[in-house]
């Protein structure tokens, strides 16, 4: 088995004239947390809706387990095990935490279609619900509508939900945005724990969080790939110091 | 002479009906142009926007047999005094909802189209006030190979040049240059000292003057009639759908394009000239989801929707007590008021339970559920009187006949999102509507009467009116169970989670389409329940089932009653009906009180009666009870 969970191989992306992506190669290696940095406009959210099929690439391939899932629909990558999140936390904010989670857990029940069952036959569900949540800690929460949850707790629930599918390979998109200073630090506990089970592969923005838990940084500017490597290879590469205008040290 | 060329119509009949095309086609691109430049900047689709083109050819007529004032001046009075009135309306009423769900919009201008027709039939007579061509246009070029009338070349050349001379302005100039900043990025242009809501205020203004130009010169070529502006709407939507309202080209291309496409189809196929647009907009979905100038950011996501103000009763014991409460009243109701007034309100109830399904659930608002119900009601009209169905099978074939058509028309409308849904769903029905004035088995606007409602299962007479009334009790009983059981369902489940975040709903797995479309089906079917008992019931299907009104009826009936609400419906159908019944020698006031309902509920009322009530007794319970259960409550926007 290759140690590469998912290979993109020359990947693009035009809109009109311009290259959002141009050519970008990324391997992620299983098992691992892996950052993908850059200045803003640097293509690393268009290269996330790439690899999750949210667009459609104008060239180059992409291999998820051996399996070219280049042409595939977002859904049906998601069904392989590929679970992205998304910059502004994407909870269903008038639903219940427990409602959040019996969303996701329930495609595995094969019943989704079914219009003529009570929705009590998916109480089957809340034990394995009631552990994801607690996991997240928000056992105390349980009830609540997501929406009127903070900021940070609304993350939390996003991840737990993302969790219940079980995936092998997580997609966060700037999983700090928008968080204050203690949110970021339980955020980033839980990536930790989630990265000793799954293989992750997240943006962000914020450099102190990359440098405690990434193993291998991918650094993107216009559109490509800049440097590859651990944190203290590529911060002390000068192109990307020269790319962050010295930011990299932060 | 090659054969072929004897399958081409004589010149002058191509050559006129290309001119008719060009002609149309001139009004479709002006008053499509002004739909994208409001949708631009306002996000807002206007759907008023038939109703100032018809303000605009009306008040020129007003002008010319009330003051004697001639076409001329009153192509600038006519634009400026209904620019005007739109303005007033954006500052007074539009202005308030660019926070809230873009549906609103629509909704609201819809409303107000509704008052400016109503009040428009009830000045004017509905059949055509004919205004005469202005005297320096009156003669004819002749070509050669036809006569033009100066007055049609007139319409196409100035219309050309008022749609480019629009296109210069907003590409070209500096104040097109702020329109698209703040298109762009409303927040950024007002930082940069832009006075960006009165910008906002001005496009509005420009695209109602657009609308009421083109009415004005419209009205020496049609008939000048208060239904001219819903005539012509939903086609426009039709070319805005094909042509993306994100390109100010694009509008114009597709306009004068459909326009031309339509003038041949009555050369060669005349049957389908009514239907084209609504084909082409079918096929162009089909190979094109977003348009054919449309591109991917102009197909953004529309937004989550509707949104419930279920309350929950508290427990099992309480919503059974509800329930039954609700089983006595519709048992008993027979001996305390009118059956067939009490049929029409079910049969309303569950037409309006089938679009809430839609709406308040999955977040899909639909103005085009007539098509499922008036289809349905012809489909057992049609198996109950001439094939000599029993009642029960008769329903059966209206009910599958409405899902059938929902799977084809829900199809093609599941393919885009937010207001483009809500105009294809309208668009689609009108086609429908068209095929049913064709259709020979309709009898047109006799459509099918006497229909008999026979017995059901061989024992009951259902001529009886109070047997009749049970029968279409238990059958709303039925239908509403369905509803309410795909609400609290598994699929009820997802289908919620994609109307809150449907981009979450597909990384989570779903393909969302399918659970669109089956609760698009599912929804049309119900309509068609309700289509299929109101045949019965009426013993007459016709064309005012069909029609758009009726579809208007089954959103004014689920917003009065409450989006999103289990029993919003059957308030919205009881009043709703009561108007239609006890207000009928109104006439056209109805249609009056009908928009300014829906200006109310969308200004002041979003819940509705049941959802308001609802809010009122939670606010009470809140205050009354420690906060304990506040997540058993559901609550709507933000």
């Amino acid at each position: 088995m290759s140690p590469y969970i998912l290979e993109a191989d020359a990947l693009r992306k035009d809109f009109g004239g311009f290259s959002a992506v141009a050519g970008v190669n990324l391997r992620i290696q299983r098992g691992t947390i892996h950052a993908l940095i850059g200045p803003n406009g640097a293509g690393k959210s268009t290269v996330f809706n790439l690899l999750t099929k949210f667009l459609q690439p104008t060239g180059g391939t992409i291999t998820y387990n051996g399996q070219d899932i280049t042409r595939l629909r977002p859904a049906a990558v998601a069904r392989l095990g590929i679970v992205r999140s998304f910059q502004i936390s994407a909870v269903f904010s008038h639903m219940t935490v427990r409602d959040n989670l019996r969303v996701a857990l329930q495609r595995r029940l094969g019943t989704s279609f079914h219009f003529w069952r009570d929705s009590a036959g998916l109480d089957v569900l809340d034990g394995r619900a009631e552990q994801l949540i607690a996991a997240v800690g928000l056992q105390d929460a349980i009830d609540v509508i997501a929406a009127e949850l903070s900021y940070g707790r609304r993350r939390a629930l996003e991840i737990a939900t993302t969790l219940a599918l079980d995936p092998e390979l997580l997609l966060l998109d700037e999983p700090m945005a928008g968080l204050g200073r203690e949110d970021i630090g339980t955020i980033s506990d839980l990536i930790r724990q989630v990265g000793e089970r799954y293989t992750v592969l997240m943006v962000e923005h914020n450099l102190s969080v990359v440098s405690a838990l990434s193993n291998r940084i991918t650094v993107m500017a216009r559109g490509q790939v800049l440097a590859e490597g651990s944190y203290a290879e590529v911060s002390a590469n000068p192109d990307v110091r020269s790319a962050y205008m010295g930011a990299a040290h932060a | 002479m090659p054969d072929f060329l004897h399958v081409l119509p004589p010149a002058p009949v191509l050559f006129g009906q290309l001119l008719i095309g060009l002609i149309n086609g001139s009004f479709y691109a002006m008053l499509s142009l002004g739909l994208a430049v409001i949708f631009g900047l306002l996000n807002i689709v206007n759907f008023a926007h038939g109703a100032q083109y018809m303000l605009g050819a009306l008040c020129a007529y007003v002008l010319l047999t009330a003051f004697g004032i001639g076409y001329w001046p009153a192509l600038v009075i006519a634009p400026v005094v209904v620019a005007a009135s739109g303005i007033a309306l954006e500052r007074i009423l539009l202005r308030h909802l660019y926070q809230v769900n873009h549906l609103y919009g629509m909704l609201l201008t819809f409303g107000v189209a509704l008052v400016v027709e109503g009040l428009a039939r009830q000045q004017f007579s509905a059949s055509g006030n004919s205004y005469a061509t202005p005297a320096t246009l009156t003669s004819a070029w002749n070509l050669g190979f036809m006569f033009l009338p100066v007055y049609r070349a007139w319409v196409i050349g100035g219309s050309l040049a008022i749609c480019l001379l629009t296109w210069f302005m907003i590409e070209r100039t500096r104040l097109g240059a702020q329109l698209r900043a703040a298109t762009e990025n409303p927040l950024l242009t007002r930082a940069f000292g832009i006075n960006v809501p009165r910008l906002v205020t001005v496009t509005y203004g420009f695209g109602v003057g657009l609308a009421a130009l083109a009415g004005v010169m419209a009205a020496p070529v049609y008939q000048v009639n208060p239904q001219m502006g819903s005539d012509i709407i939903i086609v426009v939507f039709a070319v805005v759908v094909i042509g993306g309202m994100g390109s100010i080209m694009g509008a114009i291309v597709s306009g004068f394009g459909l326009g031309i496409a339509e003038g041949l189809t009555k050369v060669f196929y005349p049957q389908a000239s009514t239907t084209v647009v609504f084909i082409i907009m079918a096929v162009v979905l089909l190979v094109r989801p977003n348009g054919l100038f449309g591109n991917m950011a102009a197909a953004q996501q529309g937004h989550a929707t509707g949104g419930e103000a279920l309350v929950k009763a508290r427990t099992p014991v309480a919503r059974r007590a509800l329930l039954l409460a609700a089983l006595v009243a519709g048992l008993l109701a027979p001996f305390a008021v009118y059956p067939l007034f009490l049929m029409k309100v079910l049969c309303f109830a569950l037409f309006a339970s089938a679009f809430n399904l839609l709406l308040g659930y999955g977040g899909l608002l639909s103005f085009g559920h007539a098509a499922y119900f008036g289809g349905a009601s012809y489909v057992t009209a049609y198996c109950v009187k001439l094939l000599g169905f029993d009642p029960v099978l008769g329903i059966v074939a209206g009910v599958l006949g409405a899902g059938a058509l929902g799977t084809v028309c829900g199809y093609l409308a599941i393919r885009r999102q937010g207001i483009y849904f809500s105009m294809i769903t309208l668009a689609l029905a009108q086609m429908v509507y068209f095929l049913a004035v064709q259709a020979p088995f309709t009898n047109n606007d006799e459509g099918i009467q006497g229909v008999p409602r026979g017995t059901l299962f061989g024992l009951v007479n259902l001529n009886d009116p109070l047997a009749m009334y049970y029968f279409v009790f238990a059958c709303f009983a039925i239908g509403s169970l369905v509803v309410y059981r795909a609400i609290n369902s598994p699929f009820g489940n997802v289908l919620r989670s994609i109307r809150e975040n449907e981009a979450r709903a597909t990384s989570l797995g779903y393909f969302t389409e399918r659970y669109k479309l089956l609760a698009f089906v599912l929804s049309t079917m119900i309509a068609g329940l309700a289509g299929s008992l109101d045949a019965l019931v009426f013993q007459l299907a016709s064309l005012t089932n069909v029609h758009w009104t009726m579809s208007g009826h089954a959103v004014l009936m689920t917003i009065l009653g409450g989006v999103g609400t289990i029993s919003g419906p059957l308030v919205g159908a009881f009043i709703v009906a009561g108007m239609e019944n006890y207000l009928a020698h109104l006439g056209s006031w109805v249609t009056v009180i009908h928009g300014g309902i829906f200006i109310v509920c969308v200004m002041v009322f979003r819940r509705g009666i049941v959802g308001e009530t609802a809010q009122l007794v939670l606010a009470w319970s809140k205050a009354s009870r420690p906060p304990v259960d506040v997540g058993r409550f559901r609550r709507r926007f933000q």
